[in-house]
């Protein structure tokens, strides 16, 4: 399976962006082991340090190894906007997946009703949880799964209902193919493709949302080192502490676009139209 | 003839009507009260242009749609009155095979799989080696090597797919298998390969088949006889050889004369 | 009922010049330079109507479209084609083939459906074709007169009303009808019809045929009829070019096939075909999966299948018809020659 996704990257660009998507992966599970310092160690004898042999990307304006902050902040970052995914992904599919297979009313009424939620303004939400269980990661968490869901229940619905109409679901009729069996066999196998390009796709948007809401101040708070908690953290030093704010802000530049430019490029090589006949 | 013992379907005056969503070019592809009787061991023709409701009749009789009016005897019990259990089983005793040979396969399953599923479903007595076991042998019966069973359908060309897909709907052993324009979408020199292999099958499984087309010269190679349908309802029917030489319809005879 | 209303190859055909002259044509596609067809070498003379057979991917439709300047993606790689006299330059060789498109070529595309501007009047399609060919100065209520007496001449019922229509409230034949019309509104030379009757019911298509035919008897147009149906051509025209894998393996008189001796390949398509006439035992299949256009290797494309071939067949290169004769056999082994 891995030899079939080397073979997808057509360009250099592509090629650097799917490396950098696999590392940061890495890095997001073995970064917290590999820090040489404590993120949340604060040190004000060594306080804005700029980048050098001990600190590779200097310390902040707490004394804090800037470097081994990002790197506990990847996992942070990262598994926040994997926890978000994983959860929206699960409801919004089955409700998607329900509504296809169900038809008529119930179907209508699901998608207006996920027409209706869409509506909804994800950042006043946010402000919403916020004051309700008190700004922090799960706050931002929390917002993100409630306005995201219905994306992936339309997607959903949408890709169910295309293969639904095809023969070989008629085929599987003939057959006496029960629900179940149709839904885990026919269904989601058949609708994988369009998934996982869109998942690619999200994971750049929900970590720049949560980023977002922790740079605004309603998500992570500071001390925890969460990429967009840090930039918030690094604003007041900008001038004399550049690194601060670099270091995160460069992190999540690099992460949503490789992240972006995988999702195009799994998009394209998963088009089944693309797929010799 | 000696008298047949009951035939294995009978519709009587079965009429559909199509909701307006589904009209397509405004013609709805209705059926009006037709009648067919299809003996058992008998290769059935169902001649019609498209729009005729010959494919309509193909998915009332495997029972993928419903209809409005009259009723539908299957070796002679209305199906009507089927018990769950029975509509279960009615899927190991009437089998279909599509028009479509890209659409009729499940992209992400293997060939092996999709033949498997079949007994998965309805040879219960089978473990997961017997299975594996009947599967290959299908394949091979319709001409495809078993060693090519981990494969996936786009790997296939057309006429193979149409194989994959028969093998498929005998590994339940039905019946009846019925065919809806099953050669249509093939290459010319692959058609008469189906044929062959559709001759074949007959000749070695003594199946009852209901053969749906627009060939006129297709349908008078293989089938007993045949049904004309036309807007809907049948205008002729008997003996294929009879009816495609001496038609007595006026739309028979211009379809006959039109075919080339 | 009709059997062949041969419209024939005109016994005129010895002293005039042939209508349409390709020589050794190839066609290659645009991205990675694939030769897809080769070697194909035929005339078609004034008002005769020639067939060209070749399953799909046989390359028929490619080397059609290409050849008429119409296909984007791909490119005429070698040979010469002479139309009316006067060769198509090979420099700027698309665009010069569709100049003739718009006067003495009329083309009928193989779905009609998407050849017709569903949001413009069909009226209005035929007039703009007619004022494209013959250019403004008929002026307009001439222009609409002709193009009325047009559709009435291809059998649109109530040209005069059907003009103000747009296409969708029109059936798949009469759709077919109307861009007929559109390719005679120039008054062509010659008519290529690219598989004029996939999706149309049999009693339409045979109409469609038999209005093609009638068109080049009465107007004395010459038609080139591309189909996978060889059946219909056998029945239809008088010479039948047949394709297989990108290359050409025969041109035969349509009345050959069946009686006499002909190309190998052009006897196994023939086989294999379900006829009037035909039982079940006279049907052979032929083994194997059809070889596509630009298949790579060097021999005859057909030899894989062939119940005559021999080693030579897959290695030695396939004849060519350089003199442009009207019958020809590509075989290497030398059958229908």
């Amino acid at each position: 399976m891995f030899a079939k996704l080397w073979s997808y990257p057509k360009t250099n660009i592509e090629r650097v962006a799917l490396v950098l998507v696999l590392a940061i992966v890495l890095l997001a599970i073995i970064g917290p082991f590999i820090a040489p310092f404590d993120p949340l160690k604060i040190a004000f004898r060594s306080k804005l340090h700029a980048p050098s042999l001990e600190h590779w990307l200097g310390t902040d304006g707490s004394g804090r190894d800037v470097l081994s902050r990002l790197l506990h902040g990847a996992q942070l970052t990262l598994s926040a906007t994997m926890l978000v995914l994983v959860v929206v992904v699960a409801i919004g599919c089955a409700i998607g997946i329900f509504s296809a297979f169900v038809g008529g009313a119930v179907d209508n009424m699901l998608m207006r009703l996920t027409d209706i939620w869409l509506g909804f303004p994800p950042l006043i939400l946010a402000l919403g949880f916020a004051s309700a269980l008190g700004a922090s990661l799960s706050a931002a968490i929390w917002a993100l799964i409630f306005s995201w869901w219905p994306n992936y229940a339309r997607l959903s619905r949408m890709v169910t209902s295309d293969i639904l109409s095809q023969k070989f679901i008629a085929s599987a009729d003939a057959l006496g193919v029960p629900t179940h069996r149709k839904v885990f066999h026919y269904v989601i196998p058949n609708a994988l493709d369009v998934l996982v390009v869109q998942v690619a796709l999200d994971v750049s948007a929900v970590m720049l949302a949560i980023s977002g809401l922790s740079f605004i101040g309603v998500g992570a708070q500071i001390p925890a080192p969460e990429w967009g908690a840090m930039i918030a953290d690094g604003r007041s030093y900008v001038a004399n502490g550049w690194w601060i704010v670099l270091a995160p802000g460069l992190a999540i530049f690099l992460t949503a676009v490789s992240f972006n430019v995988v999702g195009d490029m799994l998009r394209r090589e998963l088009d089944p139209t693309s797929r010799r006949r | 003839m000696a008298e047949t013992p009951l035939p294995m379907v009978e519709l009587q005056g079965v009429s559909k009507s199509f909701a307006r969503r589904l009209f397509i070019q405004n013609r709805s592809f209705a059926l009006r009260g037709i009648d067919i009787t299809i003996g058992r061991g008998e290769v059935v023709g169902i001649l019609g242009e498209s729009g005729s409701g010959k494919s309509t009749v193909a998915n009332i009789v495997t029972c993928l749609t419903g209809y409005d009016g009259g009723t539908y005897r299957f070796k002679g019990r209305d199906i009507a009155t089927f018990t769950r259990r029975e509509r279960f089983a009615f899927k190991s005793d009437v089998q279909i095979v599509f028009q479509d040979p890209y659409g009729s396969l499940n992209p992400r399953a293997t060939v092996r799989a999709s033949v498997m599923e079949s007994l998965l479903l309805h040879r219960r007595d089978l473990d997961k080696a017997g299975r594996m076991e009947r599967a290959d042998l299908l394949l091979e019966e319709v001409g495809i090597p078993a060693s090519a069973g981990d494969r996936f359908p786009h790997e296939f060309s057309g006429g193979q797919r149409q194989r994959i897909a028969i093998a498929r709907a005998i590994a339940v052993e039905p019946e009846l298998l019925v065919c809806d324009e099953p050669l249509s979408s093939l290459d010319v020199s692959i058609q008469a390969q189906i044929l062959e292999l559709f001759v074949r099958m007959i000749r070695e499984r003594a199946l009852t088949i209901v053969f749906i087309s627009h060939d006129v010269n297709v349908v008078r190679l293989i089938c007993d006889r045949v049904y004309v349908m036309n807007q809907g309802a049948v205008v002729e029917s008997g003996p294929a050889r009879d009816v495609l030489s001496n038609p007595k319809n006026e739309y028979t005879a211009r379809l006959l004369d039109a075919v080339y | 009922m009709t059997e062949t209303l041969s419209p024939a190859v005109p016994s005129t055909a010895q002293s005039e010049a042939p209508l349409l002259e390709i020589r050794d044509a190839a066609v290659a596609l645009k991205s990675g330079n694939r030769t897809m067809v080769s070697g194909v070498s035929l005339s078609v003379m004034p008002r005769e109507v020639f067939g060209i057979v070749g399953e799909s991917g046989s390359g028929k439709t490619l080397l059609t479209r290409t050849l008429l300047g119409l296909q984007d993606d791909a490119y005429v790689a070698a040979g010469s084609v002479r139309f009316d006299g006067r060769d198509i330059p090979s420099q700027g060789y698309a665009a010069s083939a569709r100049k003739l498109l718009g006067h003495s070529i009329g083309f009928v595309p193989q779905d009609p459906f998407s050849s017709l501007n569903p949001s413009m009047k069909i009226g209005k399609q035929i007039t703009e074709a007619i004022h494209l060919a013959k250019g403004w100065p008929m002026g307009a209520e001439k222009t609409r007169e002709a193009a009325i007496r047009l559709m009435g001449e291809v059998g649109i019922p109530e040209p005069a009303l059907a003009f103000d229509q747009y296409p969708d409230q029109f059936s798949g034949g009469m759709r077919q009808r109307i861009v007929f019309a559109i390719a005679l509104s120039q008054d062509p030379k010659l008519l290529v019809a690219d598989e004029p009757t996939t999706a149309l019911d049999a009693i339409t298509q045979r109409r469609v045929i038999e209005l093609i035919l009638d068109r080049s008897r009465s107007h004395g147009l010459a038609v080139i009829l591309i189909s996978h149906n060889l059946e219909l051509l056998r029945q239809s025209v008088g010479r039948i070019a047949v394709l297989y894998g990108g290359q050409l393996h025969t041109i035969v008189d349509a009345g050959d096939i069946g009686t006499r001796v002909v190309h190998p390949y052009a006897e196994a398509l023939f086989a294999c075909i379900p006829t009037r006439e035909k039982e079940l035992a006279d049907i052979r299949s032929i083994p194997g999966e059809p070889v596509g256009a630009g298949f790579g290797l060097t021999g005859c494309a057909f030899s894989t299948r062939c119940a005559h071939a021999e080693p030579i067949c897959r290695t030695a290169p396939l004849p060519l018809n350089e003199r442009l004769a009207p019958r020809f056999s590509a075989c290497i082994l030398g059958r229908g020659a």
